[in-house]
């Protein structure tokens, strides 16, 4: 008792503070008041143990008064009083966890609960409502309202129910542990009484949370009666023998059927067919026409799913981690790229929220659903084969240059000299001097290994083409001058060469019994130099009847050819020294010729036109081949060594190999050089070809002719040249390999001569 | 953090050194010291001398000099050195040192009227050829003796033969594809040609002498090598060309004996372009075909050959430590060992011209000495123990090591080796 009176103190403490706090209510003083008045115990008999409790506490009380307010029958009262007798101590205990049978603290089931007997009719008599109680009159409200008032409702007359007192946690406690009641009791919320269930509510509720029928009084378990019963009797109801005639077969129907058989034997009757109902019954249809076509079977068969969107990240989130939110820097590039903000890094500019209550709405939630459904929308829904070759696959597997060494890389030397672009440059049959032939109206011979200039010959005209006899036996050079070809005794090299190439030159061969034809005689005259052109080194000069462009020796030395391109139907001349005779193979112009050569050891001829190559065999005199370059115009034509290959240059920037073995299309068409070639080489020894060109540089390529007839020429580019300077739109003039070692030579618009190593 | 203990290590490390030299003045007591191992070879140098003040109390003239070590000049710090090496820096490390080489100097230019394609000296006596088609002697002070009218054809080689009291026999070899053998009295400088070798069939490229001076090889554009007689004996047909006398072959006496090799080897397949005789009757041929080939001269067989990758312009063979140098169509100069036996291998490789190495010459007196030219115009002297350039010589410094036989062929006029 002495602890009880002390926690009662105590809370009087508690609520004198809460009055200088000012937080309570006037009327809760006043009804401190009041209480310190003792002016509350008249009604306090009317209604509930709280009361007895409350005299037990001895002590004054600030709530007990509260309780006068509610309303009750008599009979509640007495009912209530009865129980509360009971368990005095227990409300106290309850108190202490009023949540201890949460499912039950509904007011009005614990009520019905509390009143199982006849007051139900008089509920509804002054009541229309479904509340069963009606103590309280506050309605159906969050209880928690009247929380921080004395009472916790109005009864009927419109005072104040006031809230029972609630005792010291610790004396409820106690009167918990003596009130062997106590595990039934509950709080009302409604009254704000502690209420002593039932036998009958205890049940109730047991059946609820073991999910059986709440009604006590309902028996699952009720013996079945069998009114109509499944089984299948033994005997017939009716005890009557079934008739004679049920077991013979009908006369009459037999002989139906015997008819009917006779007339399907006879064919007068078909036997109707059986009737396949299933289609019928199952008839489908399209709904929809274009169901059959194999993209919306596809559709069907195989959806596609709409693309994902994009998971958030670290930058969505409301507090993203300092190293995601902007600096300076990232928001001036974020302006920046105002007009392409599909550059930026996020769509969005990360921000940071002390707490996700700040989080303001999301100003760009109506757009970015509008992109996503228009995404949706617009997104193709095929499937579409993508082909996963890498680029690099389909570049043929070629060899590393490196590996095709020796080949020209460096400039290692440089043969000035001339004044005017050279154009035109030759070797001599062992490799020790080459001559080039200018535009300053001169031809200059070489030594290679030093790069000396030996001789020097002025001739009178641009030197267009200048080619060394490839016969070690004959010192001698063609050159294409003008309207002349000069046949030039280098005066270097073997001297006994050189002396009997003037030997046989010295003379004119008798031309007895032969007649000069009219047709070449009108385009061509051989003439014999003078004396101090002889001294300078010419031997013959072939007088041409229009600008000589080309000269080519045959391999043999004997004969060479001169190109006329305006010669019309006459601009291929081919002379045999010899015997100092011309002929023109050709009744017929094909096209402007640019070049002719010969077939390093066949006899061919390659005549390059404008637009075709076409190769003559000299025996038979006729058409062997014409080669499709597809190209406007060809400038050069080169012929491998072992005379299968040709290659093109053209003035429309393409280099064209082709294998004379496989068609007259290009086997392989480079595209290497940005402006058109001017002349192309091969080695007569390495696999490497060249092009020069009038982008200023010479490109060296690998090309390695195969004897084995199954394999194609391997073509493999290796190295661009350059040095030349540009000089009037010109820049290799002429390219030339060396005939024994693998380097090559260019002459240039820039007057130089450059020999790559 | 380890490379920061690295470095510390580098700096502070001390590395123990002995100083050996062959050279006797200069040699030191063979206490080991103690130096740190970033140190270079100049500072080396200052270390050297005064170590050497400290022996001679009589005044001390400072001497540079050049450190190996292992073999090979020290160039970087000596740690980056042993580094590159592999030597271990815990044992005591044997440096030698030797004075350094001094960079020569040109003394003098001996002007010619036109590209100088071939030099010899021998004794005091300098032969050129030039593209002019004369030959020229020049005395090693500079005075030029004698301009020599014979060739009718650029010179492409001169030798000198043999000196011999007041008389002096030479030969040279020109583009007319003839080899001629001169005779000239040094004191009046009367010169005569004694034979005029025929035979080959194109320009001749390079004429070497055997050791007794009795025997001339000569190779060319005919891929010939052909082996005369390089005495100026008479008695072989003093019939004299016609020909030749037409074209003034014949200089002085009007004497002039044809000559037809004694031997010729045929066997390369394109330009010979050098050739070097050694003391054991052996040839040595350079070509275009990328092979140089060692034959026996007496029995005129092929005894074995070295292929290389690129044509070869030029090859030196060092009569002392017995390799060749060579130099071919590109800036590297290689060197070979005939005598290893395990085929081609080039044994070191030198680079630094930037131009095509057209010529390479061993010293005759210093076994790793051998000088460069190419057509970078540039001369260099290398010392074969060290892969980089030696400061750069100029011509005149051969002259006075009395060495170089054969000079860079100069590509700008009139001078020598440098336009």
């Amino acid at each position: 008792m002495a602890t009880a009176s002390k926690s009662a103190k105590r809370r009087f403490e508690i609520v004198e503070n809460n009055e200088n706090s000012a937080e309570v209510d006037d009327i809760i003083e006043a009804q401190v008041s009041d209480n310190a008045d003792d002016s509350t115990d008249e009604e306090s008999s009317e209604y509930s143990g709280l009361e007895d409790e409350e005299d037990d506490s001895d002590d004054e009380d600030d709530n007990s008064d509260w309780e006068e307010g509610s309303d009750e029958d008599e009979e509640d009262e007495t009912h209530n009083m009865s129980t509360n007798e009971d368990s005095e101590d227990d409300t106290g205990e309850n108190k202490v966890r009023p949540t201890a049978v949460p499912m039950i603290q509904d007011g009005p089931s614990t009520s019905t609960a509390q009143l199982p007997t006849s007051p139900v009719e008089d509920e509804y008599a002054y009541d229309s409502s479904d509340e069963e109680d009606l103590r309280n009159t506050v309605g159906n409200i969050p209880m928690n309202w009247y929380d921080e008032y004395p009472h916790i409702g109005y009864d009927l007359e419109g005072k104040p129910i006031l809230k029972p007192k609630r005792g010291d946690e610790i004396d409820n406690f106690l009167r918990k542990m003596e009130n062997p009641e106590s595990w039934r009791t509950v709080y009302d919320p409604q009254t704000g009484q502690d209420v002593i269930l039932s036998n009958e509510d205890v049940d109730l509720i047991k059946n609820v949370m073991g999910s059986r029928i709440p009604d006590g009084s309902y028996n699952p378990y009720e013996p079945w009666v069998d009114w109509f019963t499944n089984e299948v009797m033994e005997t017939p109801v009716t005890g009557r023998p079934e008739h004679k005639r049920s077991f013979v077969p009908s006369r009459v129907e037999a002989i139906k059927v015997g008819r009917m058989v006779h007339a399907i034997k006879m064919g007068w009757m078909k036997p109707r067919e059986a009737k396949d109902d299933s289609v019928e019954r199952h008839k489908y249809y399209l709904l929809w026409n274009a169901d059959d076509k194999s993209e919306d079977v596809r559709r069907i068969e195989n959806p596609i799913p709409a693309p994902k969107p994009r998971l958030p990240g670290h930058a969505e989130s409301y507090n993203p981690p300092p190293e995601y939110t902007f600096s300076d820097k990232e928001i001036n590039q974020w302006n920046r790229l105002a007009d392409t903000p599909y550059q930026r890094k996020f769509p969005f500019i990360p921000k940071r929220f002390s707490s996700l209550r700040a989080v303001p709405a999301y100003d760009r939630f109506a757009r970015e659903r509008f992109v996503r459904c228009l995404d949706l929308y617009l997104c193709p829904r095929a499937k579409k084969m993508r082909l996963t070759i890498q680029p690099e696959d389909l570049v043929p597997q070629l060899p590393k240059p490196r590996d095709l060494q020796p080949f020209p890389t460096v400039c290692s030397m440089i043969f000035k000299g001339h004044k005017g672009l050279v154009r035109t440059i030759s070797h001599d049959p062992s490799g020790q001097f080459f001559i080039s032939g200018s535009d300053d109206q001169t031809l200059k011979v070489w030594e290679i290994a030093t790069g000396r200039c030996f001789k020097t010959f002025e001739v009178k005209g641009t030197v267009r083409c200048v080619s060394w006899c490839p016969n070690s036996a004959i010192a001698l050079i063609a050159a294409a001058v003008d309207n002349n070809v000069y046949l030039i005794n280098p005066g270097v090299g073997d001297r006994l060469v050189q002396a009997k190439t003037d030997e046989i030159l010295k003379e004119m061969p008798t031309q007895t019994d032969y007649l000069i034809p009219q047709r070449v005689r009108a385009v061509l005259t051989w003439n014999e130099p003078d004396k101090v052109q002889w001294a300078s080194g010419f031997r013959v000069i072939l007088t041409h009847l229009k600008a000589v462009k080309h000269v080519a020796w045959h391999s043999k030395g004997d004969y060479f050819s001169s190109v006329m391109p305006e010669g019309d139907n006459r601009s291929v001349l081919i002379h045999q020294l010899s015997r100092r005779r011309s002929q023109l193979p050709f009744s017929k112009s094909k096209g402007l010729v640019q070049c002719t050569l010969f077939h390093p050891l066949r006899p061919y001829l390659f005549v390059a036109t404008q637009r075709h190559v076409r190769v003559y065999n000299l025996l038979k005199q006729e058409l062997t081949k014409k080669l499709m370059t597809g190209a406007k115009w060809i400038s050069s034509i080169a012929v491998h060594p072992g005379g299968d290959n040709v290659l093109v240059g053209t003035h429309d920037r393409r280099l064209c190999w082709f294998d004379l073995d496989l068609s007259t299309k290009p086997y392989q068409a480079l595209r290497h050089h940005g402006q058109g070639i001017r002349a192309v080489a091969f080695h007569k020894r390495y696999p490497l070809f060249a092009s020069g060109s009038d982008d200023c540089s010479a490109i060296v390529s690998h090309g390695m002719v195969y004897n084995d007839l199954l394999k194609n020429p391997t073509i493999v580019p290796l190295k661009k040249l350059r040095g030349h300077d540009k000089f009037d739109d010109f820049g290799v003039f002429d390219v030339l390999f060396h005939p024994t070692q693998p380097w090559l030579f260019t002459s240039g618009a820039d007057a130089t001569i450059r020999l790559y190593t | 953090m380890a490379a920061l203990k690295r470095s510390m290590i580098n700096d502070e490390c001390q590395i123990q050194v002995r100083f050996v030299t062959k050279q006797e003045k200069y040699a030191l007591p063979e206490t080991p010291f103690t130096i740190p191992s970033g140190i270079k070879a100049d500072s080396l140098s200052v270390l050297v001398n005064n170590l050497l003040r400290e022996t001679h109390e009589s005044g001390w003239d400072e001497v540079d000099f050049d450190f190996l070590i292992c073999g090979e000049f020290v160039r970087l710090p000596v740690f980056e050195h042993l580094k590159l090496k592999d030597i271990n820096t815990e044992v005591t490390i044997e440096v030698e040192y030797l004075e350094r080489f001094p960079a020569p100097e040109p003394e003098d230019s001996l002007n010619h009227d036109d590209w100088v394609s071939a030099s010899h000296c021998f004794k005091e006596w300098i032969l050129t050829g030039c593209y002019d088609n004369t030959l020229h002697i020049w005395k090693t002070d500079g005075t030029h003796k004698s301009t020599i009218p014979g060739h009718c054809g650029p010179i492409k080689g001169v030798r000198w033969i043999e000196i011999t009291g007041s008389s002096a026999t030479f030969a040279s070899v020109s583009h007319d594809q003839t080899v001629m053998l001169w005779k000239m009295n040094l004191e009046t400088y009367a010169i005569e040609c004694v034979h005029i070798g025929r035979g080959h069939e194109r320009s001749i490229e390079c004429v070497d002498v055997d050791k007794n001076a009795s025997f001339l090889a000569t190779g060319g554009w005919d891929n010939m090598l052909k082996i005369w007689a390089a005495t100026s004996d008479s008695n072989s047909s003093n019939e004299i060309d016609d020909s030749e006398k037409e074209k003034g072959y014949s200089v002085s006496s009007g004497k002039s004996l044809r000559r037809t090799p004694l031997m010729t080897l045929p066997g390369h397949k394109e330009a010979v372009s050098s050739v070097v005789w050694t003391e054991n009757n052996e040839i040595f041929s350079s070509s275009w075909d990328h092979t140089i080939k060692l034959w026996d001269a007496e029995l005129g067989g092929l005894k074995s050959e070295i292929v290389g990758n690129k044509s070869f312009f030029c090859i030196s063979r060092s009569p002392l430590n017995k390799t060749l140098v060579t130099a071919s169509a590109d800036r590297h100069i290689r060197m070979y060992d005939a005598r290893s036996q395990e085929g081609s291998i080039v044994k070191a490789t030198f680079t630094s011209h930037i131009g095509w190495v057209s010529t390479v010459c061993w010293s005759a007196t210093h076994e790793r000495l051998f000088v460069s030219g190419g057509h970078d115009n540039i001369l260099k002297l290398w010392d074969s123990r060290r892969q980089s350039e030696s400061p750069f010589v100029r011509h005149d410094w051969t002259r006075r090591q009395n060495s170089v036989r054969r000079l860079v062929k100069s590509f700008s006029n009139d001078k020598w080796g440098y336009g």
